[in-house]
């Protein structure tokens, strides 16, 4: 009852927000609408997927959320890797290793990111320019004031081939893990499940390095579907994927009630129960009528890109795509115009993009390396000797004990760490990086739609943060101590 | 148990059609705010209209009031007036146009386009706060009311003058884009858009500028590859980034360019062109739409500071004026402008009679205020758009009479 109340209450106070906000900028005659989204923009942005010529605006923002996306999810990987590392190194026993971290994490964690992002940026303006007359360059390194070019791995046609063929080694390797598990639990013999499955994929990346072509066959199976794709009539997948959302919908409520009776009678619901059923209900009548009414345009472009998608493949697998599955290539200054700059060969991080990606990796890995370490020390010592006590070697009680325990402490506080460095490179505005908020800034300064273009960045952040605490607590679900 | 059950959904269903009629409601209720919101708005208007019923010209003035009050609730003269200062919108970096200075004070040719109103309707150049505002943060801060005009060389375009929910002043400076490039990489004054390809090109954002150089890339056609644009939120940034290298070329409205020339260039190595700007850039005052009572104000201080340049009255030499002034025998429009004739207008705008004499005393003609701070920096008003309309220019005002 009460969350029925509390439920009218929020959405009415949304309402009236949305309705006064309306009224007071349309009294003030600021236009409102997201017709900006539709219409060309007649803006460049600074880098990413697509920098000119934009056909409409939410193409544009669609760059800067790209541009965010990449930063961030670099950013997560750089600055786990990063932070791990320096956990484990406060840790250490070596003097020069402990202290040379602890001064890395009292330095970055005490200066606000802006300032160190502001940094970072100015150091590198202050390098050398970039000149063609240098020559090519000799290393796989290069800075100056444009930036930082390191060297390329791309993928060639037939790296799709490669992959397809690592997934059957993927497959194998996990029956080679899964066996050598059982071997040791059945016969208390010690097994090797780790060398055993790496041992199994290394073999089968060096052999598909060269016999990756055999599965070129998938590109005409590929072509099927693409065909299929095109022959399907709008209305059948319309039809189709109503019906879906509904028959997932009941599916879902009947395990759910399933789940929730207890033996014999009727299952006991609380009013969160009846809640979740029927929201998720509704949620499928809703997602049907959609399909069906709202956005009958949905179901064709659903179609159109999966063909397309299924057309590519059917490309990329196509016969005739040997050799290397990939290249990699040194850096490049080249002069298309009357300017040097760094050609396409290298991977080039120009300083705007550097300074914030060094900016909240440095920093978020100050963070992270506080709560690894945190999260191991956390672990009982007794847990340590009871592990010595049977007889197990300090790795192994390392890889056994500890570290399963401490990354259960350790999984909560490192999702609010993903999320904050998400949301923090909206700093990026500080250096001219043309992220979503950059982006969506320069929109709305020509078309004066302030608050659509900010609704657009909530729900933005929105969903990334709700996609990271989602991946991050299907893990933290998994690694939970199962208590009966 | 099952009567339980029937209540929870009784409820549920309960929830949903209150949150469909609260739905229905805000239709509705728009409406009804809208037009009790036209009520209280005509009363207000009706009262300010008692208090300056003075003459027959009043009457014009109430009618326009009672527009205005529509969506305003009287005019912005009136809170200026009970405030006792101007809340002016200003740049804060652009050399020679707004400059905030060591002491924290902001001197420079809008700047002191914000003492002259000040000074025209409070009497007092210094009964003013200058409000630093970024290029994107300016039309934002303007319609929410943080400011009370902006002199924030803002150009005059179609499009911000027509959905920005507000109008501009007359224009104070004739500007136009241009591209400053570095002579050691072969930029003249003669150089042209088609050099600056593969450039990175650097500029602020939110301002017309960025669009007209990717409109200008744009239309250099084929042979042309392009250029990266990259954009600041800050034009002291752009600056420090051409300086570093990090940009080849910066682009920005002539006199800003002349500006960070005279000083930042120390090796007299910056070289500013093309000679005829790749757009027109007219610089003026913007104020809130849907009041003309404040925009008269504004729009004729700028009016009488150009005037009073044709008549030569300076700030040196007004008060000669009043005190020589013979009716019947001096030049009536200097009269009225002074506000020492009977036939003075500045009354009826609900400012004081000599609101143009102390705005001329305390800050200066428009020559005046061009000369102190334009000239400086290497801007000339001769041969130049900013000229007098006698000499060849286009700074022109409408007669006071």
């Amino acid at each position: 009852m009460a969350q029925v109340g509390a439920l009218i209450l929020v959405l009415g106070a949304l309402g009236f927000l949305v309705s006064q906000a309306g009224d007071n900028l349309r009294a003030r005659s600021i236009p409102t609408g997201f017709d900006f989204i539709e219409q060309p923009p007649g803006i460049q942005v600074g880098e990413g997927i697509q920098t000119r010529d934009f056909e409409t605006g939410g193409r544009a923002l669609w760059v800067g959320m790209v541009n965010t996306l990449r930063i961030a999810s670099a950013g997560i990987v750089a600055a786990t890797v990063l932070g791990v590392i320096v956990g484990l190194a406060r840790l250490s026993h070596n003097w020069i290793v402990q202290k040379v971290s602890s001064v890395f994490v009292e330095t970055l964690r005490n200066i606000p990111l802006l300032v160190q992002i502001i940094f970072i940026f100015t150091v590198f303006t202050t390098l050398g320019n970039v000149s063609l007359d240098s020559g090519p360059i000799h290393g796989w390194l290069h800075i100056s004031n444009k930036g930082l070019s390191v060297p390329r791995v791309f993928g060639l046609n037939g790296s799709f081939q490669w992959l397809a063929f690592m997934a059957i080694g993927a497959l194998v390797a996990r029956w080679a893990h899964h066996h050598q598990v059982r071997k040791q639990e059945e016969t208390g013999q010690l097994g090797y499940p780790i060398v055993a499955a790496g041992g199994v994929l290394s073999v089968f990346g060096i052999v598909g390095w060269f016999a990756h072509p055999v599965m070129g066959f998938l590109g005409p199976v590929f072509g099927l579907i693409a065909d299929a794709l095109d022959g399907l009539p709008e209305e059948t997948l319309q039809l189709i994927l109503a019906v879906l959302s509904i028959v997932v919908a009941i599916l879902w409520i009947r395990r759910f009630l399933k789940s929730m009776s207890s033996g014999g009678g009727r299952a006991k619901l609380t009013d969160d129960d009846w809640f979740r059923m029927i929201f998720a209900f509704a949620g499928s009548v809703l997602v049907a009528f959609a399909v069906l009414v709202v956005w009958p345009g949905l179901s064709s472009w659903l179609l159109n890109s999966g063909r397309d998608f299924f057309q590519l493949l059917d490309d990329r697998f196509g016969s005739g795509n040997g050799g290397r599955p990939f290249d990699g290539k040194r850096p490049d200054i080249v002069k298309p115009g009357n300017f040097a700059n760094y050609g396409p060969a290298g991977l080039t991080l120009t300083p705007f993009f550097a300074a914030v990606f060094f900016g909240v990796v440095l920093y978020t890995a100050a963070f992270i390396g506080e709560i690894v370490r945190g999260g191991i020390l956390a672990v009982p010592k007794g847990q340590t000797e009871a592990a010595s006590a049977i007889g197990l070697k300090r790795s192994q009680a390392l890889r056994h004990i500890i570290l399963p325990q401490a990354f259960r402490i350790v999984l909560p506080p490192l999702g609010n760490q993903y999320l904050n460095l998400t949301k923090n490179t909206s700093l990026a505005i500080a250096v001219g990086y043309a992220d979503v908020v950059q982006v969506g800034q320069t929109i709305y300064n020509q078309t004066g739609r302030t608050l659509p273009v900010m609704a657009i960045w909530m729900l933005f952040y929105l969903a990334c943060s709700l996609t990271i605490s989602v991946v991050v607590n299907f893990f933290n679900v998994r690694l939970k101590l199962v208590e009966r | 148990m099952r009567k339980q059950f029937l209540v929870r959904l009784l409820a549920v269903l309960l929830g949903f059609t209150l949150i469909a009629s609260a739905c229905g409601d805000d239709d509705g209720g728009d409406a009804g705010d809208d037009t009790s919101g036209d009520d209280g708005g005509s009363d207000d208007g009706g009262d300010d209209g008692d208090d300056g019923g003075d003459d027959g010209d009043d009457g014009d003035d109430g009618d326009s009031e009672d527009t205005v009050d529509v969506t305003q609730g009287g005019s912005l003269l009136d809170t200026i007036l009970d405030r006792g200062n101007l809340v002016c919108g200003v740049g804060g970096n652009a050399v020679a146009f707004s400059e905030t200075q060591a002491d924290g004070s902001i001197t420079g040719f809008d700047a002191d386009y914000c003492r002259a109103v000040a000074a025209a309707i409070l009497g007092d150049a210094t009964a003013l706060e200058f409000v630093p505002l970024t290029a994107s943060e300016r039309f934002t801060a303007l319609a929410s009311g943080d400011v009370d005009v902006l002199f924030r060389n803002t150009t005059w375009t179609q499009s911000r003058d027509t959905t920005l929910g507000g109008d501009f002043g007359p224009t104070t400076y004739y500007d136009g884009q241009q591209l400053m490039g570095r002579v050691a990489d072969g930029f003249s004054a003669a150089s042209s858009v088609s050099d600056v390809d593969g450039a990175v090109v650097c500029t602020n954002a939110g301002t017309t500028t960025e669009k007209n150089i990717a409109e200008a890339a744009t239309l250099e056609g084929a042979n042309f590859g392009g250029i990266t644009l990259q954009t600041f939120e800050d034009f002291n940034q752009v600056t420090d980034a051409f300086i570093a290298g990090t940009c080849d070329i910066i682009t920005t409205d002539g006199s800003g360019l002349v500006g960070r020339r005279a000083v930042n260039d120390m090796f007299d190595d910056w070289a500013i062109f093309p000679a005829t700007p790749i757009s027109k850039e007219p610089l003026g005052p913007m104020y809130r739409q849907n009041d003309s009572v404040f925009a008269d104000v504004v729009d004729w201080t700028v009016y009488a500071s150009i005037i009073l340049d044709e008549l030569g009255i300076t700030s040196a030499n007004a008060q000669a004026f009043v005190d020589g002034y013979e009716a019947g025998v001096s030049d009536p429009q200097v009269g009225r402008l002074l506000g020492i004739d009977e036939g003075e207008l500045q009354s009826s705008m609900g400012l004081p009679a000599d609101a143009f004499f102390q705005m001329v005393l305390q800050v200066g003609n428009y020559d005046e205020i061009f000369t102190n701070n334009l000239v400086p920096v290497g801007l000339e008003r001769a041969g130049s758009a900013n000229a007098g309309w006698q000499a060849g220019g286009q700074i022109y005002a409408p007669p006071a009479r």
